[in-house]
Formats: C-alpha cells, sequence, structure tokens
C-alpha cells in the first residue's frame, strides 16, 4: 500500500494520465503535480494512484561525491 | 551524467564503503517499510562490513494504527447501509475483541458486512459514486505520502455519501520521540525518501541538528540505499553531521509543495495514538472542522470505547511495539514463526507488508538470527 513506483505516463487527459511500468498500466492523478503538469513520455513517481513528484535524472548520489572531487578525488 | 546500470552502480557503493574504516558497532535505523523490503530482499545484511547493523524502525502505518481505530473501523462496518472501503492491509490487522466479536475487518466481512479493499482514494470514490443508495466510509490508514494523495482526492470533489475514517501519522516526529527517549541506542538514520519527497528533505534537519547523528535520505534501490549508507559512515568517520540525499530524482528542496498545500487545507496537526506506543505531540492529522461533514468521526459519532482507549494494545504476547521502536529485531520475539506467521498473523507487523515481521518472514528469515537472507532455516 504504501510503496512508491516510478511509471511511464503513455496518454494524458487533463489532470489524469495512464502510465505504465513493467507491462502494468494504471490511471495516476495528476493533482498535485499542479501547475507544471509532465508530459507523456515523463516519468512519475506514483503512490495510491497519485503522482507524488516528476522523476528527474540526478547528478549525485551524495554530498561526499562533489566534496571528493573538489578534493581531487578518493 | 549517466549512471551505470544499478546492479554495477551497488556494487560500486558495496566496495567504497568495505574501504572504509567500519566502526565495530554501527546501528543505522531506518523508517519506512519500503526501505526495509528494499534492503532485506536485496540481502543487505549479508553482504555489508560486520559491525553494521541495519534496523527497521516506525516504518509501517498499519502496524501502529490504534486499535480504537481498528474498533471503529470494524463497528462502522457492521451498521445497515454502510459500506466500508479500506486500503487493503488493514483488512486482516487484529484488534482484541470479546469473543464471538469480529477480531478485524476480514472477520466482519465474513460475518456479512460490505468491507471492501482498496489501493487508492480513487477507488474509493467510484464506490461512492456507484452505491449511491448507501454511506460509504474510506478507512485510511498512512503516512505523509498516503495522506496528501488522500486530501487531493477530497479535495477534487467527492460525493454526498463518501466520509473518512482517518488514521494518518506523521513520520518525523515519531523519529524525534524515539530518538529523545534513548540517544546513544541509533548511530545514525536513513530517512524515508517518499516522506521527503513529498515534505522535503528539511524536515529531517532535526536528526544532525538536534541529536548529532548522520542522516541520508535514501530511495529504493540497492544502489541508493548502499549510497546511504556510505554517506551516513563517512559523516560519522569524517564528523561532519548533515542531511544528506542519495534519491535526488525524486527528493528537491521543499518536497512537493502542491502536495504539501493538499494536507493543510483539509487537515489539522494533532497529538495522536501510536499503537503500543502511545501519544506522540504532534503526530497526527485531523480532519479540519469546516471539512466536518466529511469526518465518519463526526458524522457517525463513532463512540470511542473508553476502555480501549488504553494506548499501546496489543495481542497478548505480541511484542510489535518494541519491534516497531526498534528495540528488538522481529525474530527476537518469541512468537515469531511460532505460532505468528504470514498465514496466521497475532500482531500488525505480521499482518503488514511493510511490517518488519512480515518483511524478514518473506525475506527468509527464520530463527533467532540478524541476518535476513535464507539463513538457519526452521521451517
Ligand atoms: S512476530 Fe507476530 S506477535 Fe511477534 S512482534 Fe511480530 S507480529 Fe507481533
Amino acid at each position: 500500500m504504501c510503496l512508491g513506483i516510478p511509471m511511464r505516463i503513455i496518454s494524458i487527459d487533463g489532470e489524469r494520465a495512464r502510465c505504465e511500468a513493467g507491462g502494468i498500466e494504471r490511471d495516476v492523478s495528476l493533482f498535485m503535480l499542479r501547475p507544471d503538469l509532465p508530459s507523456v513520455g515523463d516519468f512519475v513517481l506514483v503512490h495510491v494512484g497519485c503522482a507524488i513528484q516528476t522523476v528527474q535524472p540526478a547528478e549525485a548520489r551524495t554530498a561526499w561525491e562533489l566534496h571528493d572531487a573538489m578534493r581531487g578525488g578518493r | 551524467m549517466t549512471r551505470p546500470p544499478d546492479r554495477d552502480e551497488a556494487a560500486g557503493w558495496l566496495d567504497k564503503i568495505r574501504r572504509l574504516p567500519v566502526p565495530n558497532r554501527f546501528r543505522i535505523m531506518n523508517v519506512c517499510g519500503g526501505h526495509e523490503r528494499a534492503l532485506t530482499m536485496a540481502g543487505l545484511r549479508t553482504i555489508l562490513p560486520e559491525g553494521i547493523e541495519l534496523i527497521p524502525g516506525p516504518g509501517c502505518p498499519v502496524c501502529i494504527c490504534p486499535e480504537q481505530d481498528i474498533h471503529a473501523a470494524i463497528e462502522l462496518s457492521l451498521r445497515p447501509g454502510v459500506t466500508l472501503a479500506a486500503f487493503g492491509d488493514l483488512l486482516r490487522v487484529p484488534a482484541n475483541t470479546v469473543r464471538g466479536q469480529p477480531r478485524s475487518l476480514a472477520e466482519a466481512r465474513a460475518a456479512g458486512a460490505d468491507v471492501r479493499p482498496v489501493a487508492s482514494p480513487q477507488e474509493a470514490v467510484a464506490i461512492a459514486r456507484v452505491e449511491t443508495n448507501r454511506q460509504v466510509v474510506f478507512f485510511a490508514a498512512g503516512f505523509e505520502t498516503t495522506t496528501a494523495p488522500v486530501a487531493a482526492s477530497l479535495l477534487q470533489g467527492v460525493p454526498d455519501n463518501l466520509f473518512l475514517l482517518l488514521s494518518a501519522r506523521r513520520t518525523w516526529p515519531a523519529v524525534a520521540m524515539l530518538l529523545e527517549s534513548d540517544a546513544g541506542g541509533i548511530d545514525a538514520l536513513i530517512a524515508p525518501g517518499h516522506v521527503a519527497t513529498v515534505m522535503g528533505p528539511e524536515e529531517w534537519a532535526f536528526v544532525p541538528g538536534r541529536f548529532g547523528l548522520p542522516t541520508a535520505i535514501a530511495g529504493f534501490t540497492p544502489a541508493s540505499l548502499l549510497a546511504g549508507i556510505y554517506s551516513v559512515l563517512r559523516q560519522a568517520l569524517e564528523g561532519r553531521c548533515f542531511v544528506d540525499n542519495t534519491y535526488a530524482e525524486t527528493v528537491r528542496p521543499g518536497g512537493n509543495p502542491a502536495a504539501r498545500r493538499c494536507l493543510e487545507e483539509i487537515l489539522d496537526i494533532v497529538d495522536a495514538d501510536w499503537r503500543g506506543i502511545g501519544m506522540i505531540p504532534r503526530s497526527g492529522y485531523q480532519i479540519r472542522t469546516d471539512w466536518s461533514r466529511l469526518d465518519a468521526r463526526r458524522t457517525f459519532r463513532v463512540e470511542l470505547d473508553h476502555s480501549r482507549r488504553r494506548a499501546g494494545e496489543m495481542p497478548p504476547g505480541c511484542d510489535c511495539a518494541r519491534v516497531v521502536l526498534g528495540r528488538i529485531a522481529p525474530d527476537e520475539c518469541a512468537l515469531y514463526g511460532h505460532g505468528c506467521t504470514p498465514h496466521a498473523p497475532i500482531g500488525p507487523c505480521m499482518v503488514s507488508d511493510e511490517g518488519a515481521c512480515r518483511i524478514w518472514w518473506a525475506g527468509g528469515v527464520r530463527r533467532r538470527s540478524r541476518h535476513p537472507a535464507g539463513v538457519e532455516a526452521d521451517a
């Protein structure tokens, strides 16, 4: 119940989206992503039928990567 | 930057961890059933250097849902004309009752109550739209990640015959309570990635700030969890604590402001009971008075049986409360596997998919061992 799943948007109708992950499709509410609604092809994190955030590529895993890069690696 | 596939990335983090001078004993608590599930299923306890203990803490909203709320749901479900929709995990949660009374929503259903498991608030709304002649009570237990979608669905407008029986809790006050009550027992915290996605990483600043403990918000892949473990170890070794974020894909400063607004518009923050633990200040949500039409407690005048208000009631012999607080490991409960299994659960921690007892059982832990993944199987 409490597990969030990243899903890919395959179509959008207003504030609802059809999303897919691992071959399973679901209707997902985009209500909590207003006003910057995502687009078809974007990934969203879905929790109890609701997108709670868009998923974006992240630069670094931990602050230590930056810290070490600045100090010349470790 | 493109990342290596998760397995290679995870191996890289594990390698980095192994090269650190890991202390003899380093206890890292997680407070999310999703984390506990991910790290148990990946077998992380078996591959990390000895000395690192991964401790499941209060990460299961179903496990701490107060007994009186389970009773209220059972009682409402048995009223004529009422349909009770509940997140599926709640159906089998046992409560202590007098002989002959249903002990759970599943038993109430067997006794003829119209109880429907749902996976989302939208499903509860859909039931109310179809069952126009019935009063539909949506029993929702959950942390911020579940509560925000529930609030959002109410804000979008619901039929007049839908009511909410809310048992929602906030995560960080329980962690604060726990750290206050046994500072020293835990060396670092892996903070919950999805709660932080909604509420923002800032909520966890008190852990390094007030308690001086290394903290990392992690996601749910082995790579993200291992990066979090690496980060808290480095923080401890370098004597510099902060809130690191190994789940930047979705955890951004301030969280999700629209989701937080949904919570604020409909709910007030109140003191709340946690099953087996007791009252924790400002740890729960309650429907605001201007939305009281929706509140099943007010509309149906759910009388709290005062004998039931004794916080902390657990089935006899069940050690869930100490499991939830991370004071004992699931397999240290005398009933674990001896009377209590997912087939015949005695306590809530063996019922819920997010309960530590159930996760450890699913992960293959059978007897007293601290190493999930198939050690000492006796079944
Ligand atoms: S093993 Fe069963 S009885 Fe023991 S703490 Fe876990 S849920 Fe409760």
